[in-house]
């Protein structure tokens, strides 16, 4: 009916209201899309990203939120005159929880629960579900129930289940979020598929985009306010605006990062690269600049621009599982741990030094929140397993433990125990039986570094969520912990809250803190950790620095892991040594004053890494 | 009820859960109203044999599944005839003579009764819940019983609501354990930590049904007064087999208890 049309989707001067709000989640609004086309919608946190979404299948006005102005027009319909029903038909939208998106207790039955509820005819169920079950690869699964698969199933069931509703428009709402690296490459591969198929018009909103990049055909990117500030192709907007989607605090392309960063210091990359295929390539053909323009005296504003305060300690020493009761922060002799039926920990032996930032990496299901749960007692391990700080931790009371041991939980909202803020950091010290004025003084200078003060009346659970983890490690600093556990503290948060954290906690481990963070971001392993260690299947599989864990390839095949891009990128222009933007960075711009043939001759002599990284 | 049922491909497994339930529910109501020990205990080994039998549950598990039950039952009856009121069997023989305490042989038969007419209820029950998938029963009652689909769905995503709840219940235990909160005390601390406990739990249920209730609207749920089904129940020639030779069976074995003369009066008709 809108063959004249050129746009699927129009949304003119869009305010959305949720009620209960004071300010609108989108504020005037304008966006067109064609159909076929491949947009990438970014944000920060709180910018009306989903909101959006749901604009477009009528969830909002229909179900939810308010349209305060404006309209929305999905293939010519407008969505306030248009009923839900014939929406879902046209749009389809993934969400981020896969948990939370099913209905029905098998495969099956999940994609037909949407084809129900549309009247179809058992026949035509039939084919449509087993045509989406072809489509995402799960033909062999059909029958199974769904709280046995895996996330990356999970998340291509739901999608299977949308495919079968045969929409136009594909919503992917942070599909990844949620998944480890294997769930969230199987979401990309069928994100690609359903790409290549020709058959969608598909939004994206996404956080891990190197992978993604070449699929993107137009970049949007939202202010706080939930207006669009920016509105390019992605080569554009990556080249011209960097530095003001960083500002807005949402994350961008490694590898554009890294153009970026060789642009600023006078090394532009032409053309400027998106994948990581495209850099290798710009970075080969780049040839020198005049020899006139040295680019090492531009190197220290450069590290002082991404390296906020951070140094790493120079050339860690490779620690083997027991270098000696007296220096370790953490000890693990042997640990074993059934649970359910299943061995969830086998025989795990690994020390922590004092002071050590440590990243516990693995696949979804292969024991780091176990493990690190025997670390603070909320799981008993046996006897002489375990030893914090030299002491057997069965001897230590729960009340000490707490003094000795933080502990960051991944939903900082479960730790929240009080209603305002500077209670929730003062409860740990008045528990210790603290003076009044001391309480007052330590919770003060807390939440002054913590960025919290002004907050310091509010009811935490009323917090942003960037506030609400820092406001978790924050208490969990309170008593002057020594050893700080993190799981997943960067989990659902945008480039600018989680880049923050991250520098706070490597102040702390500075201070000589030791910082172990569980994580799926091979990224903040590649340039926070000190060390890191890979759980598979209850088992620990490797120990040491990230250089030499990124240096074996067969091993992180093994644990489902993936070289962050950056990493990979380096190791494509054989540089297998650097690991980081900034190391990258200046070795660029050290072969730019060199000449070209050093960066491939240089894979031969690339430094060996186990014994870890020298810095400059 | 999901935790309890076990996967299988059964005669039993394959019935429209409704047929369990009509072949069931007379059978569980005439038990309730037996008064003598030895009825039950026929039932007993009926359900059991049927269990073990066509519903081919491995006798191993299905004595897991019934064990915790067994043993609260064996406490009970032991206790009942010690806690019982003494006049009502003070007429039948003392069996038992525990310094003050006495042991009637009317309480101790009494206690035994009542244990395994529960205990043949529980039986009786479980061949639905070992056998039938609570989503399929539910779906059947949607579509044959004409239970309101809106309600019916709310009610499976409910279910998937309850290990997440559970996961999620241990997880704010275990973060305010490490707060330093009080974990011995009174009452009052018992109290002031649940509620502690409660808000989080809440706020992230409040989130998740949210959620889902964003999918499940997504995908048109409740956009339509009708919804067509996929896998229709019906009842087949089967069902309608199974129910009657349930019943026959069943009332087989009360004939011949009742013209032996085994069976005592049932609840409504023996005065009291």
């Amino acid at each position: 009916m809108s063959e004249t049309r050129t746009a699927l989707i129009e949304i003119e001067d869009l305010t959305v209201k949720y009620p209960g709000r004071r300010m609108p989640a989108l504020e005037h609004l304008q966006l067109q899309l064609r159909a076929g086309e491949t947009l990438l919608l970014l944000g920060p946190s709180g910018s009306g990203k989903s909101t959006l979404a749901l604009t477009l299948n009528g969830l909002i006005p229909h179900s939810i939120g308010k349209l305060q102005s404006g309209h929305v027009r999905v293939a010519g319909l407008d969505t306030r005159q248009t009923t839900v029903a014939a929406l879902a038909q046209r749009v389809g939208i993934l969400f981020q929880d896969p948990e939370a998106q099913f209905v029905m207790f098998t495969v099956e039955d999940e994609i037909a629960f949407g084809l129900e509820n549309l009247c179809f005819s058992p026949d035509e169920m039939e084919r449509r579900i087993s045509e989406s079950l072809r489509l995402v690869g799960l033909t062999e699964l059909r029958y199974r129930r769904v709280e046995q698969l895996s996330g990356g199933e999970k998340q291509r069931v739901a999608l299977a289940a949308l495919l079968a509703l045969e929409p136009e428009i594909l919503v992917f709402d942070e599909p990844t979020a949620n998944l480890d690296p294997q769930g969230t490459r199987e979401v990309f591969d069928l994100l690609r598929r359903c790409k290549e198929t020709g058959r969608y018009t598909i939004v994206l909103i996404e956080h891990r985009l190197d992978e993604l990049m070449d699929l993107v055909e137009r970049m949007v990117v939202l202010d706080k306010r939930g207006e669009v500030v920016i509105d390019g192709t992605p080569r554009e907007v990556l080249r011209a605006h960097l530095s003001t989607l960083q500002e807005l605090g949402v994350w961008v392309p490694q590898v554009a990062r890294l153009a970026h960063a060789l642009q600023q210091h006078g090394w532009p990359l032409e053309p400027f690269p998106l994948t990581l295929s495209e850099a290798v390539e710009a970075l080969k053909e780049r040839r020198p600049l005049s020899a006139g323009r040295q680019a090492s005296s531009a190197l220290p504003s450069l590290v002082s621009v991404h390296n906020t305060g951070r140094q790493r300690s120079p050339a860690s020493p490779p620690i083997k599982p027991d270098p000696g009761r007296e220096e370790a922060a953490i000890e693990v002799c042997s640990l074993s741990y059934r649970a359910a039926g299943r061995q969830v920990l086998q025989d795990i032996s690994l020390a922590i030094p004092r002071g050590a930032f440590l990243a516990l990496v693995g696949a979804n299901g292969a024991g780091k929140t176990t493990l690190a749960q025997h670390l603070i007692g909320v799981l008993q391990p046996p006897r002489g397993c375990v030893h914090l700080l030299g002491r057997d931790i069965t001897t230590i009371s729960a009340r000490e433990l707490t003094r000795h041991v933080g502990y960051v939980f991944q939903n900082p909202e479960h730790q929240f125990i009080t209603e305002a803020v500077e209670d929730e950091v003062a409860y740990g010290l008045r528990v210790m039986g603290l003076p009044a004025t001391e309480v007052q003084g330590r919770t003060h200078a807390l939440l002054e570094r913590f960025n919290l003060l002004p907050l310091a009346r509010a009811n935490p659970f009323t917090l942003s969520h960037g506030e609400k983890r820092r406001l978790s490690v924050a208490t969990m600093l309170a008593m002057g912990q020594e050893i700080l556990i993190l799981d997943e503290p960067t989990f659902g948060q945008d480039e600018y809250n989680a880049t923050a954290l991250l520098e706070l906690l490597w102040q702390l481990h500075s201070e000589g803190r030791t910082v172990v963070i569980i994580t799926h971001d091979m990224s903040l392993v590649a340039t926070y950790a000190q060390y890191v260690a890979v759980m598979n299947h209850g088992r620990l599989l490797f120990y040491g620095t990230p250089a030499a864990l990124f240096a074996r390839e067969e091993l992180l095949a093994e644990a489902r892991l993936m070289l962050p891009p950056l990493a990979q990128l380096a190791r494509r222009l054989g540089w297998s040594d650097l690991l980081t933007l900034e190391e990258l960075c200046e070795r660029c711009l050290q072969d730019s004053s060199l000449g070209l043939s050093e960066p491939l001759a240089a894979a031969d002599d690339a430094a060996p890494v186990e014994g870890g990284r020298t810095c400059k | 009820m999901q935790v309890i049922y076990q996967e299988g491909e059964s005669l039993l497994h394959r019935l429209n859960p409704l047929s369990k339930v009509v072949a069931v529910v007379p059978v569980l109501l005439f038990v309730a109203l037996t008064t003598d020990p030895w009825l039950p205990l026929a039932f007993i080994a009926l359900a059991s044999a049927v269990i073990v039998g066509p519903a081919r549950i491995a006798p191993g598990t299905f004595w897991r599944l019934q064990a915790p039950l067994t043993i609260s039952l064996l406490v009970f009856m032991i206790l009942y005839p010690f806690m019982v009121r003494a006049e009502l069997f003070d007429r039948t023989p003392v069996v038992l003579r525990l310094g003050p305490l006495l042991l009637y042989q009317g309480a101790v038969l009494a206690g035994t009764a009542a244990v395994l007419r529960v205990y043949a209820m529980f039986l009786l029950s479980l061949i639905f819940m070992l056998t039938t998938d609570i989503s399929d029963f539910i779906r059947a009652m949607v579509q044959q019983w004409r239970f309101p689909y809106r309600f019916g769905y709310g009610i499976l995503a409910a279910f998937h609501f309850m290990p997440l709840l559970q996961e999620e219940f241990r997880l704010i235990q275990a973060a305010h354990r490490i707060r330093g909160i009080e974990t011995h005390g009174g009452v009052r601390v018992h109290v002031e930590r649940l509620r502690r406990y409660l808000i989080p739990l809440l706020t992230s249920a409040i989130r998740r049904a949210e959620r889902t209730a964003l999918a499940m609207e997504s995908r048109a749920f409740g956009a339509l007064k009708q919804r067509s089904y996929f896998r229709r129940f019906r009842f087949s020639r089967t069902d309608y087999l199974f129910i009657l030779c349930f019943w026959l069976l069943c009332l087989l074995v009360i004939a011949l208890f009742w013209l032996n003369g085994w069976m005592g009066p049932l609840s409504f008709t023996k005065e009291l």
